[in-house]
C-alpha cells in the first residue's frame, strides 16, 4: 500500500512532445486562444454561418474550458497540436460549414434522469 | 497699371525670396504688402493662424491707410525686421505648431491622459468587468477576478486599440491597467 503511494508520487521522466514546462506549454496554449480569437470573424464570413462572432467566441471560451482541469503537460501539447490542425482546416477552407457547425451541436444526448423524462423517453 | 503692378510683384518676388530663407512669415507678410494691393496677401504659404502675423497684417493694412503712397526706405524697413526678429519667441512658436500640424499618414498626437482614457474605456467597454471596481491599480487577475483567457482577451482589445503588436513576454507581465498605461507610453515615446 505504501510502495503504491510511493510509486503514484513520484515523477515520471518521460520524453517531451512540445514543450519542455509548464511555462511553455501554457504560452501555446494562450497563442492558440489569440490565433482562433482573431479567425473567429473571418470564419463566420466566410462560412456564412447562421452564429453570431460573439456566440463564436462564447463557444471557443467553451472548448477550451472543457480541458481545463488538465495537468499533464503532453496531453496539453497533444490538445494544442490539434487545436491547430482544426484552425489550420478552418482558415484554409478546407473544412466546410457542415464541420463548423459540428462545434454547436452537441452529438450524444443527455439521458433523462428525473421520472417524467424517463417515461416519456420509454423507460431507456 | 497692370504691367506696373506686374513688375513691382517681380522685383518684390526675387527680394522675398531672398529674405524668405532668413525672416520669419510676419515680415514677409508686411513685405509683400508694401505699395501692392494687399488682395496679395493671400498668396502668402499657409502656416497655422497665429495671433501675431494677424496682428501684424492688420498693423500693416492700418499703416498703408494712413500713410498712402509713401514708401518705407531702406532704413526703415530693417528696423522692422530686426524688431519682428527679436520679438519672434522660438518656444511659444514651437508649442503652437507642435498643436496645429496633423500629419494624416501618422497616428493622432497621444498624450498620458488620452493613453489613461483610452485604456480605462476599452476596458469598461468589456463585460466581464464590473466599471465600479475598475481603477488604474486594480489588480486582472486578483481584485477584477478574471482568468487568463480573459488576460489575453483585453491585452488583444489594446493591440487593436493602439495600433501595435504586443509580444506574449511583455503581455503577461501588463497584470494592471497602470502597467498597460506605462507600457503603452514607452511604446509610443511619451515622457510628458
Amino acid at each position: 500500500m505504501a510502495s503504491r503511494e510511493a510509486v503514484r508520487a513520484a515523477v515520471r521522466q518521460v520524453r517531451p512532445i512540445l514543450s519542455a514546462d509548464k511555462g511553455e506549454a501554457r504560452k501555446r496554449v494562450l497563442n492558440l486562444y489569440k490565433a482562433w480569437y482573431r479567425q473567429i470573424p473571418y470564419v463566420v464570413m466566410d462560412y456564412d454561418i447562421p452564429k453570431s462572432v460573439e456566440q463564436c467566441r462564447e463557444k471557443l471560451r467553451q472548448e477550451f474550458e472543457k480541458h481545463r482541469h488538465v495537468t499533464d503537460i503532453r496531453v496539453i501539447d497533444m490538445l494544442v497540436v490539434k487545436g491547430q490542425m482544426e484552425l489550420k482546416e478552418t482558415v484554409e477552407i478546407w473544412k466546410q460549414k457542415g464541420h463548423i457547425m459540428n462545434y454547436f451541436k452537441e452529438t450524444e444526448e443527455p439521458k433523462p434522469t428525473d421520472f417524467l423524462s424517463k417515461f416519456l423517453a420509454g423507460h431507456e | 497699371m497692370a504691367a506696373l503692378v506686374q513688375g513691382v510683384r517681380g522685383a518684390l518676388a526675387i527680394s522675398s525670396c531672398l529674405l524668405r530663407a532668413t525672416l520669419p512669415r510676419a515680415t514677409l507678410v508686411g513685405l509683400q504688402q508694401k505699395g501692392i494691393h494687399t488682395n496679395l496677401c493671400g498668396v502668402t504659404p499657409s502656416a497655422a493662424l497665429l495671433t501675431s502675423r494677424n496682428e501684424s497684417k492688420v498693423a500693416a493694412q492700418r499703416w498703408m491707410a494712413s500713410n498712402p503712397g509713401v514708401k518705407p526706405t531702406v532704413v526703415e524697413i530693417k528696423d522692422r525686421v530686426l524688431r519682428v526678429c527679436k520679438e519672434f519667441d522660438k518656444v511659444t512658436r514651437l508649442s503652437l505648431t507642435r498643436q496645429s500640424i496633423r500629419l494624416y499618414s501618422d497616428k493622432a498626437p497621444l498624450s498620458l491622459e488620452l493613453i489613461r482614457d483610452r485604456v480605462l474605456l476599452v476596458l469598461k467597454l468589456y463585460d466581464k468587468i464590473q466599471p465600479e471596481k475598475l481603477t488604474l491599480e486594480t489588480h486582472f487577475l486578483n481584485d477584477l477576478g478574471l482568468d487568463s483567457l480573459d488576460h489575453v482577451e483585453i491585452i488583444m482589445a489594446m493591440e487593436d486599440e493602439f495600433g501595435f503588436e504586443i509580444p506574449d513576454g511583455d503581455a503577461e507581465r501588463l497584470l494592471r491597467p497602470a502597467d498597460i498605461v506605462r507600457y503603452v507610453a514607452d511604446k509610443e515615446d511619451i515622457y510628458e
